[in-house]
């Protein structure tokens, strides 16, 4: 930095530095070289403060992140004054795993500490421990399989093992127990519980609250039906009137499983719900659709409390941001116009559009948010995964691409996990590590 | 003169001597008589002859010389009345004779250089036009013995116009003596006639002078205005204003003739005045009645300011035009059109200012025109084979796609994942969705049969309203009166890869084109083989097939029923014609001007008609307009291969053997004097040429601004916007 700062002819930049992170220096304009890249900028913010230990930091400016050095930046856009807000930055993401599968995977969960559950278009849900072992294949439908959860136990017994909970293109969702036994000998229980029975057309995803009692399914048949984990004795359904003979016989192979009815009927939607998410606290849901449509759900009186109707954007996947200070609990959802869209539901207005994340690489798939509330990953049919900032709407922060030497392959889900990111798709299952330099 | 008698080498003479006594004559001078010269009247007589005598004169020496007679004589008599001698002339009668011109001369070619008919045998041509044919002529020996033996042969002179020697008269060889001796050769002329003086001769003396006065000093003083302009030019002389030996001009001798020439541009012609504006019939003496003002009008005029009036004048009537009174506001108007012209800046008018690009039309920017489809989202494969045909599903959510080894692969639209395959071991040529949403299933066609394939994971209302429709449990009574159709409807199992097979009759080939009518009951295919039977209706409901056309003239291409009416669509290679299928009668021909028809798709609406050709033209009709396309378009290098309109956007798409997939905005009105505008979006590149075939199929998918394309490459790709 001595160095630089010797050289008398280089030009330089006035320069305001904020933050929201827990470092903050005084505002006050610094006389910055115009060479100076983020590597330099961060060793500026670390000696101002005099850290500790050395915390690398990125820089975003106007919304975009500061890659290549200010001069580029300033001669772009021809400003005078240039304001940084910097954040704490990113290490690049780290490939830990590769969970083979023979078909393509529709979607993982990560959300079980210690394992990856994975759907696949084969019908089986898949179990792997977080040493890449198979613990366990349950083939719960004869379909595909959409999505798949696993239901918080509300007792606290591990013998119980995993309630799944999985959507699937056969028109039904299911509850299956998985019982893991206590030696590795034995072979697991895999126990079908019920089958929820509301929609007409294949299911698109499938969701627990977080305390574990209600299921929200979402259909191509523009319903969300809502239902409880509480596992009926006999079908709630009544028995099929249809005397169709290939269609008893098809029943008849598969395991009669007790039928479900919903609590409630969500409808609202003029096309294909894509997935439906619990906001957090299970009080409301979200739900975005082809309609180009994000739709906020009051649970309890089985209404539709907020629409937000964009323009031409038949929506893919949804994501909620947690309710903190930036994203303000809003709702990013990707659609098929490549882009992926922040709504601030908070906002009554109708511009409730507050950034629009644009991916040119291709179609963004599948949405994921982790435990920091301003990062979202993203990842496209074009088998790149990205790593967004939501104040960086221009850049994305990281981008990887998954199954490298395959070809192309399309991703189909991503699921969060503090620093672990679970990628399925067209080539499998691939986990990530995405971690902060700090932590 | 010249062409008249030619005197050998000596015409100049001659020539000279003839004017010479001309002139003698003309001033005769000496033939005054003294006494005559204040006798006015013999004077002016004189004079007269003299000229009418000279005019003569002229005319005769232009003749030929058979008539020539230099002056005629004059006699000289005693005037009756002043009694004084005086010359008489001889009369000129005026008949032919007087006329040289039309004198009998034989050769008429004119006053022509006549060593023009030396080498011919004749000399020219007489009036009727007969050739005037030289006369013999004798060699040197006879010339010598005329000269011997004639005493006038050497008196006498060639004659060109004749061509031949004519003696000279006597007057003649009276002037060539006098020429000889250098005399006068007017022997009438005098050169010795005595003085005659006029003023101080005998009895000629003045008696009164002509001026009294005394000399004046400025007769013998030198001018003094002379010497002031002369001394004026000395001046200048001396102060070089005059120079003796200046250039004439400063003026470049070359200069560039249509160069630009400032000089002119200085002074540009006055621009044209304005044009007063013409009179209307409200000027008129005796305008329509319409034209008149009404009293409140005329007093509303009356009451105005004279700015504020719409026009100078009250409209007025006049019973006839001898009623009109004088115009009182003559002066006003000519001074007010003086005012216009002296104080109104003119502007000088450029005629024509045609931007070029005002000519291109203007079409709105494809950014506005949002949604179609931009990206390429998906790429669904079939390996090693071209992908003939595809369908997507009424609702959207399906692609079936089929290629040539038989193979039949559904897929979903948004994820690209086959959900289940079809082998029909051999090629598939069409495949289309029904469009009822009650039942689910798709119809494609192999060698000489129909497969109707039902889709899984159907709901089971659907899947059992499918499977009554396809299967039923008995099946529809046959048309009574009828001979039994040629073609088979078989249903089979739930497990059999078709649901129902439709057998049509042998050696049709593979239908290449299927259609749905709107309802979904009636189905129509086309057969790839020649002849009538090619074209096949069949209903679905009653299990029924029937060959609608007797008789067709030319290869069926394609067929598609009308969205609304009950009208029939039939492309044949060069044609396209529009069946009433009612009243069962041929409503119009279409003129497509395309050498070999390959696609056509209806307007949802069914009032336009996209058809494209081998030829990679593609033409729009208009139904309402015309049997000629309302556009022609050629955008594809290579032929058209297939051709779709969206459902419910402005869109349509056509595919080509380029490999591109080209999309057009097509926005219709509902207004019928609203012409379609059709808007050229974008070139979707995305599929390799794979031996000389690109694009085979195009489809949209419902309700979306997305589109499907099939390609010989053997990739599906899914676009989205």
């Amino acid at each position: 930095m001595a160095s630089q700062s010797t050289t008398v002819s280089q030009p330089s930049l006035p320069v305001i530095f904020t933050t929201k992170t827990p470092y903050p220096i005084p505002a006050q304009k610094f006389m910055v070289p115009a060479s100076w890249r983020r590597y330099q900028l961060s060793q500026l913010i670390n000696k101002a403060l005099d850290l500790p230990q050395v915390v690398p930091f990125d820089f975003i400016v106007r919304g975009e992140i500061l890659r290549g050095n200010l001069a580029e930046w300033a001669r772009e856009r021809g400003e005078e004054t240039v304001e940084l807000e910097y954040i704490e930055s990113v290490m690049p993401p780290r490939k830990m795993a590769a969970l083979p599968h023979e078909d393509w995977t529709s979607s993982i969960s990560c959300q079980v500490p210690g394992r990856f559950l994975t759907s696949s278009y084969d019908g089986a849900v898949r179990i792997f421990d977080y040493s890449q072992k198979l613990l366990c294949t349950a083939p719960i439908h004869t379909a595909c399989t959409t999505s798949v959860c696993a239901v918080p136990s509300t007792t606290e017994r591990a013998s119980d093992g995993l309630l799944l909970a999985t959507s699937s293109h056969d028109l039904t969702a299911r509850l299956t127990r998985v019982g893991f036994p206590d030696s590795p000998s034995e072979k697991e229980e895999i126990t079908q519980l019920a089958s929820l029975h509301l929609h007409t057309a294949p299911l698109s995803s499938i969701d627990v609250d977080p305390s574990g009692t209600k299921l929200l399914t979402a259909s191509w048949d523009t319903l969300l039906g809502i239902f409880d984990t509480t596992i009926p004795s006999v079908d709630e359904v009544a028995p099929d009137p249809l005397p169709a003979r290939q269609k008893k016989r098809r029943r008849v192979e598969m395991t009669e499983v007790p039928k479900k009815v919903p609590l409630a009927v969500l409808r609202s939607h003029t096309a294909r719900v894509s997935q439906a998410r619990w906001r957090e606290g299970g009080k409301g849901a979200v739900s975005v659709g082809f309609d180009s449509a994000v739709r906020v759900w009051d649970v309890e009186r089985e209404i539709c409390a907020h629409t937000v109707s964009a323009s031409e954007k038949p929506f893919l996947a949804l994501a909620l941001l947690s309710a903190g200070e930036v994203g303000g609990g809003g709702v990013l959802a990707a659609s098929a116009d490549r882009a992926v869209t922040l709504y601030d539901l908070r906002a009554e207005s109708v511009r409730a559009a507050s950034a629009t994340f644009a991916h040119m690489g291709g179609v963004p798939s599948s949405l994921a948010t982790g435990s920091k509330e301003t990062q979202f990953v993203s990842g496209g049919y074009d088998g790149v995964v990205r790593l967004w900032d939501v104040r960086s709407a221009g850049k994305e922060m990281a981008s990887f691409k998954v199954w490298e030497g395959k070809g192309e392959g399309k991703v189909l889900s991503v699921d969060w996990r503090e620093d672990v990111v679970g990628i399925a798709g067209e080539g499998g299952v691939e986990v990530w590590r995405i971690t902060e330099q700090g932590s | 003169m010249e062409g008249g008698l030619e005197m050998e080498s000596e015409d100049e003479a001659g020539e000279g001597g003839e004017d010479e006594g001309d002139d003698g004559e003309v001033d005769a001078w000496p033939e005054i008589d003294p006494a005559s010269d204040t006798e006015e009247e013999g004077d002016e007589e004189d004079e007269g002859e003299d000229e009418e005598q000279d005019e003569e004169d002229e005319e005769s020496s232009s003749s030929d010389s058979s008539s020539l007679h230099i002056f005629p004589k004059a006699k000289t008599v005693i005037s009756s009345i002043t009694g004084q001698p005086k010359k008489v002339y001889p009369e000129i009668e005026p008949d032919y004779d007087s006329d040289s011109s039309t004198e009998d001369a034989p050769n008429r070619v004119g006053n022509i250089p006549l060593h023009w008919y030396d080498d011919l045998p004749h000399v020219g041509y007489d009036i009727d036009g007969k050739k005037v044919l030289k006369p013999a002529r004798g060699d040197e020996l006879d010339k010598f013995l005329r000269t011997v033996e004639d005493p006038e042969a050497w008196t006498s002179a060639f004659d060109k116009n004749t061509q031949m020697d004519k003696p000279l008269t006597a007057e003649e060889l009276d002037i060539i003596r006098r020429l000889e001796r250098h005399e006068n050769p007017d022997a009438s002329y005098d050169p010795y006639t005595p003085t005659v003086e006029w003023f101080t001769g005998e009895g000629k003396q003045e008696i009164m002078p002509l001026s009294a006065g005394p000399e004046p000093k400025r007769r013998w003083v030198p001018s003094k205005w002379e010497k002031k302009k002369v001394m004026k030019i000395v001046r200048a002389i001396r102060q070089g204003r005059i120079v003796p030996s200046k250039p004439k001009s400063t003026a470049p001798q070359f200069y560039a003739l249509w160069g630009d020439d400032a000089a002119a541009a200085a002074h540009a012609a006055p621009l044209p005045a304005p044009k007063p504006r013409l009179p209307t019939h409200a000027e008129s003496y005796n305008p329509p009645a319409e034209y008149l003002p009404t009293a409140d009008e005329k007093k509303a005029w009356e009451d105005a300011e004279p700015e504020d009036r719409e026009r100078d004048f009250v409209p007025t009537q006049h019973p006839a035009l001898r009623l009109v009174p004088a115009y009182d506001r003559f002066v006003q108007e000519r001074f007010a059109r003086q005012l216009d012209l002296y104080l109104a800046p003119r502007v000088q008018r450029v005629k024509l200012t045609r931007d070029p690009s005002a000519l291109v039309p203007k079409l709105p920017a494809p950014s506005t025109l949002r949604p179609f489809p931009q990206h390429r989202a998906l790429r669904f494969v079939h390996l090693d084979a071209r992908v003939r045909a595809l369908g997507v599903s009424p609702d959207g959510a399906w692609v079936a796609s089929a290629d040539e080894r038989g193979d039949v692969c559904l897929w979903e639209v948004c994820v690209g994942r086959e959900v289940r395959r079809w082998a029909f071991g051999s090629s598939i040529g069409a495949l289309e969705w029904c469009p009822r949403t009650d039942v689910c299933f798709f119809v494609v066609s192999t060698e000489d049969a129909l497969h109707f394939i039902v889709p899984p994971h159907l709901p089971p209302a659907v899947a059992v309203t499918t499977h009554d429709l396809l299967a039923p449990a008995e099946l529809p009574p046959a048309p009574l009166g009828t001979a039994p159709a040629p073609a088979k409807w078989t249903s089979h199992s739930a497990d059999a890869d078709a649901l129902l097979t439709v057998a049509l009759p042998p050696g049709g080939g593979v239908p290449r084109c299927i259609a749905w009518h709107r309802r979904g009951d009636y189905l129509a295919s086309v057969s790839s083989g020649e002849g009538p039977g090619g074209v096949w209706v069949h209903q679905v409901s009653r299990r029924h097939s029937q060959a609608p056309f007797k008789k067709v003239t030319g290869a069926v291409q394609c067929v598609r029923f009308h969205p609304v009416k009950p009208h029939f669509f039939v492309a044949t290679q060069r044609y396209v014609r529009i069946y009433d299928l009612a009243e069962q009668k041929l409503l119009k021909t279409l003129l497509p001007g395309i050498r070999w028809i390959s696609a056509m798709d209806v307007h949802p609406s069914g009032e336009h008609l996209i058809v494209g050709g081998y030829d990679r033209k593609l033409c729009w009709f208009d139904l309402g307009l015309s049997d000629k396309p309302y556009k022609v378009m050629r955008y594809h290098t290579r032929a058209i291969r297939s051709l779709a309109f969206h459902g419910t956007y402005p869109l349509f798409a056509s595919a080509s053997d380029d490999g591109a997939l080209q999309l057009f905005h097509a926005r219709v009105h509902a207004d019928l004097m609203a012409d379609p505008l059709i808007v050229p979006l974008k070139i979707l590149r995305g599929h390799d040429v794979a031996d000389g075939l690109g694009v085979l199929a195009v489809g949209w998918v419902p309700g979306k601004p997305w589109a499907v394309s099939a390609g010989a490459d053997g990739g599906v790709v899914v676009w989205m916007h």
